[in-house]
């Protein structure tokens, strides 16, 4: 009961935290265009164009991909993209960790659907005659391998690169060590306490209890887990480990904008809105005329 | 003094005279034929009265010389107050048009040091650590945990808030953020798409919009005085229209040919904004656009009503509220003259500035349409108004992508289009477009020339673009009687041309010559009786 109460009270933070992270970026008002080129969804994309690069551009039906867009965010969340390309030996530590923590996310899923369909009757084994209950097995079997291989390597890593390289050390506060400890650490503890069963049996069967609010017996060592689990959880949208809400901003709303201020647009409207606003703290410099007129 | 490998953030405030020392041994090597010994110009210490004067005990440059060492504690205290409230407003609706660009930037960085590879200015000092990318950055989130956090008030080293502040922290903080070119080239970079030029610019901003402090060129002699005379250059009205007669003749004595610059043309479709520097610097620029527009019959005009013949806005660079007020003035001008859009001549800040920044400054019928004169200059070869001979440029010509146009804006090809129709020996620099280096002249060092800093500039922040420069004429530098020419469509980046084509003497010993694009143009027109360029003759 505890740990259900732990699991489920740390999902439900992780995701409300993060998702007011989100709403408060978006609530920030209206900024200063800051693109850099190449921007997706034009069409000069391939190198690095924009319509700027077309007479009277302001006439010109404005032509956008979307589509592109998406791929290259995808290119970015799926193989973190800018990095690779820039900076090849932190990336396949840094890809190490973000591919294992994919991997355990769609473990995790996994669990959950094989012990919603063992509650259901179905069996989720090496030898069971359900196609359904094979797939399960195999890919929780699979995927959370390598979800836990990579996220420890990973994590790990990353401590000891930092601690080693004469630069990063330099930047690396004591926060920032323990960010990537905490996660070495639940990861680890995860390794331990399913090292007795890699088919993942047992973590089914934690799995359906924790679903069900069932009482089970949990050995100290998976306490700990389900507890550093759950800090992480908890943690993770309150540090700067959040970066996956504030990387779409960064991409989405300020480098790849592009919303040109044109006549009878959404962005004249919100264009209108920050103009008229008055700021409530203004600049002291003497060649500044109070009410400050900020660029809003 | 510290070796520059040891120094850390928190070491901003330290109490040393000087905390590094560039000597050129250590800068990135230039190519050849500057890679032989006795080529470069020695760095030179900064004088002993500056040193009392100024805050020149960051890396003995000085770029802020308005800021000045206070006389007794309690004005010590008080700059570091100042800064404090300046920096808290930062984070306040006072700075709405930057807040979420900012707040992303500053929470965001996981330290992977990806964008120092990016710098120009860290690589061409030899690695330095002062001039990390990141460096900078993290002396600011210091600060602001150790004054403006919870988590940094209570758990302060914990969490980075480990600096000491004091006057020598802050000034040279001050003087650091006049070591960035605001080129944003390692926000390319970025795995999270942070920008550190946002952290150096803000702290350009607290200094001035704060604590009324920023680099005379920029402020007193530049945007002040633009608002005051209509122009940053403090050319007047009748100054402006004398100078146009004086080209106008000087343009018929030398070419013959009968140039009239059209001015307060009310209901021409074009008005062309040009940085007012050129009339005095680069005169041959604006004759050039004037040669090429009247030639292909456009509607166009100069504006001599204040705040409509300069097209600079040095706010850009260090003051959001001169930006705007800079940006709306040139946009009233425009309108009052009815014209249906402006047209932004060679200068890559001021395209920034009217078409990107200005941008959302206004809206409705406040509002002019601009646009950058490069996709017009390329319309009028591809459609044959003009009639080109290329074989009048027929010498090794490369480009420069000033960053506001190109990889701010993303117009890269008209300009290239141009040069590959009429200048048979184009060849690109690496990299370039989107990738290319700063110039080392930009947000503000092309004009920074008080003290010492043309020395930082000239033999750090330009050091990567003449590597570039040399680079794409490699195999024709030595033989001097071949002119060279780097096409450089802005005028920033035209006044870090010459500062570094005087520096390394590149002119006089290679014939490396430099200039817009317009130039070539008219130097390719078939009516030109005699070549445009004086190198030429």
């Amino acid at each position: 009961m505890f740990l259900s109460l732990i699991a489920y009270a740390a999902i439900l933070l992780f995701l409300g935290l993060s998702a007011y992270k989100a709403y408060q970026f978006s609530k920030l008002p209206l900024h200063g265009r800051m693109e850099l080129y190449p921007v997706p969804k034009e069409k000069g994309f391939e190198h690095g164009g924009s319509f700027y690069e077309e007479i009277s551009w302001w006439k010109k039906p404005r032509e956008v991909s979307h589509v592109r867009e998406i791929v290259e965010m995808f290119k970015e969340i799926v193989f973190i993209k800018t990095l690779f390309e820039n900076q090849r030996p932190f990336w396949w530590l840094s890809y190490a960790l973000h591919l294992g923590i994919y991997f355990i996310f769609v473990w995790t899923f996994l669990l959950v659907a094989g012990a919603v369909s063992m509650l259901n009757g179905i069996v989720v084994a090496a030898n069971t005659t359900s196609v359904w209950g094979l797939l399960l097995f195999y890919l929780t079997y699979i995927t959370g391998i390598i979800g836990l291989v990579l996220a420890a390597l990973g994590s790990g890593l990353l401590v000891l690169r930092r601690m080693f390289d004469s630069t990063l050390k330099k930047y690396t506060t004591p926060q920032e060590y323990f960010n990537l400890l905490l996660l070495f650490a639940a990861v680890v503890t995860g390794i331990i306490t399913w090292s007795s069963d890699f088919s993942f049996n047992s973590a089914r069967e934690v799995t359906a209890g924790i679903i069900t609010f069932t009482p089970f017996a949990a050995n100290g060592l998976l306490v700990v887990h389900v507890i550093l689990v759950g800090i992480m959880l908890i943690y993770i949208p309150l540090s700067k480990m959040s970066h996956y809400v504030g990387k779409y901003f960064t991409f989405h709303t300020v480098l790849w904008d592009n919303s040109p201020n044109l006549r009878g647009s959404a962005i004249e409207q919100k264009v209108k809105t920050a103009t008229s606003y008055r700021p409530t703290t203004t600049w002291s410099a003497p060649h500044i005329q109070a009410p400050s007129s900020t660029k809003k | 003094m510290l070796d520059q490998k040891d120094l850390r953030p928190k070491d901003l405030g330290r109490p040393d005279e000087q905390l590094i020392k560039l000597e050129t041994y250590n800068l990135m090597p230039l190519l050849p034929p500057y890679d032989k010994p006795g080529m470069q110009p020695p760095i030179s210490e900064p004088k002993p009265a500056w040193r009392e004067k100024y805050c020149a005990s960051l890396d003995g440059f000085i770029g802020l010389d308005t800021l000045t060492r206070p006389q007794t504690k309690e004005e010590e205290d008080e700059f570091v107050r100042k800064f404090l409230s300046g920096l808290e407003k930062i984070f306040s609706d006072a700075n709405n048009g930057i807040l979420e660009p900012l707040l992303l930037s500053f929470e965001y960085c996981a330290k992977c040091n990806t964008c120092s590879e990016a710098c120009h200015i860290y690589k061409a000092a030899g690695d330095n650590e002062l001039y990390r990318p990141i460096f900078r950055s993290e002396v600011l989130r210091k600060v602001v945990k150790k004054y403006f956090t919870k988590s940094g008030k209570l758990l302060g080293g914990f969490v980075g808030a480990d600096i000491d502040v004091n006057w020598e922290t802050i000034a040279r903080l001050g003087e650091l953020a006049y070591r960035c070119n605001l080129c944003r080239r390692c926000a390319q970079t970025c795995p999270l798409g942070l920008d550190n030029s946002i952290l150096s610019k803000e702290i350009r901003k607290i200094f001035s919009q704060e604590m009324g402090i920023a680099p005379t060129p920029l402020h007193n002699k530049g945007s002040m005085l633009q608002l005051k005379t209509g122009s940053s250059t403090g050319l007047t009205k009748p100054a402006f229209l004398d100078t146009l007669e004086f080209l106008e003749e000087d343009t018929e004595e030398k070419f013959g040919i009968k140039l009239k610059f059209p001015v307060d043309k009310k209901g021409a479709d074009i008005l062309v904004l040009h940085n007012a520097g050129e009339f005095i610097a680069w005169p041959e620029n604006p004759v050039a656009f004037a040669i090429l527009m009247n030639e292909a019959g456009l509607n166009w005009t100069l504006s001599s009503e204040m705040m409509g013949y300069d097209s600079v806005n040095y706010g850009l660079w260090y003051d959001d509220v001169q930006a705007k007020k800079i940006a709306l003035a040139q946009m009233k001008a425009a309108k009052e003259l009815g014209v249906n859009r402006i047209i932004v001549g060679e200068c890559g800040h001021a395209h920034k500035a009217s078409i990107v920044a200005g941008d959302r400054m206004a809206y409705g019928d406040a509002k002019v349409n601009v646009e950058s004169c490069l996709p017009l200059l390329w319309d009028l070869v591809q459609s044959k108004r003009l009639k080109m001979d290329p074989s009048r440029n027929n010498f090794p010509v490369t480009l420069h992508d000033p960053c506001n146009v190109v990889r701010q804006m993303g117009i890269v090809e008209p300009q290239r289009n141009v040069l590959r129709e009429i200048c048979p020996q184009f060849r690109e620099m690496t990299p370039h477009g989107v990738d290319n280096y700063c110039c080392g002249g930009g947000s503000g060092f092309a004009i920074m020339n008080a003290l010492n800093f043309p020395q930082f500039r000239d033999n750090v922040a330009s050091r990567m673009k003449f590597n570039q420069i040399l680079g794409a004429f490699q195999g024709k530098m030595e033989d001097a009687s071949q002119v060279k020419y780097i096409c450089a469509p802005c005028s920033n980046c035209k006044g870090a041309m010459r500062a570094i084509l005087e520096h390394y003497d590149a002119t006089e010993k290679f014939n490396l010559q430099y200039g817009g694009l317009v130039e070539l143009m008219v130097n390719a027109l078939v009516s030109m009786k005699r070549p445009y360029f004086e190198f030429l003759e």
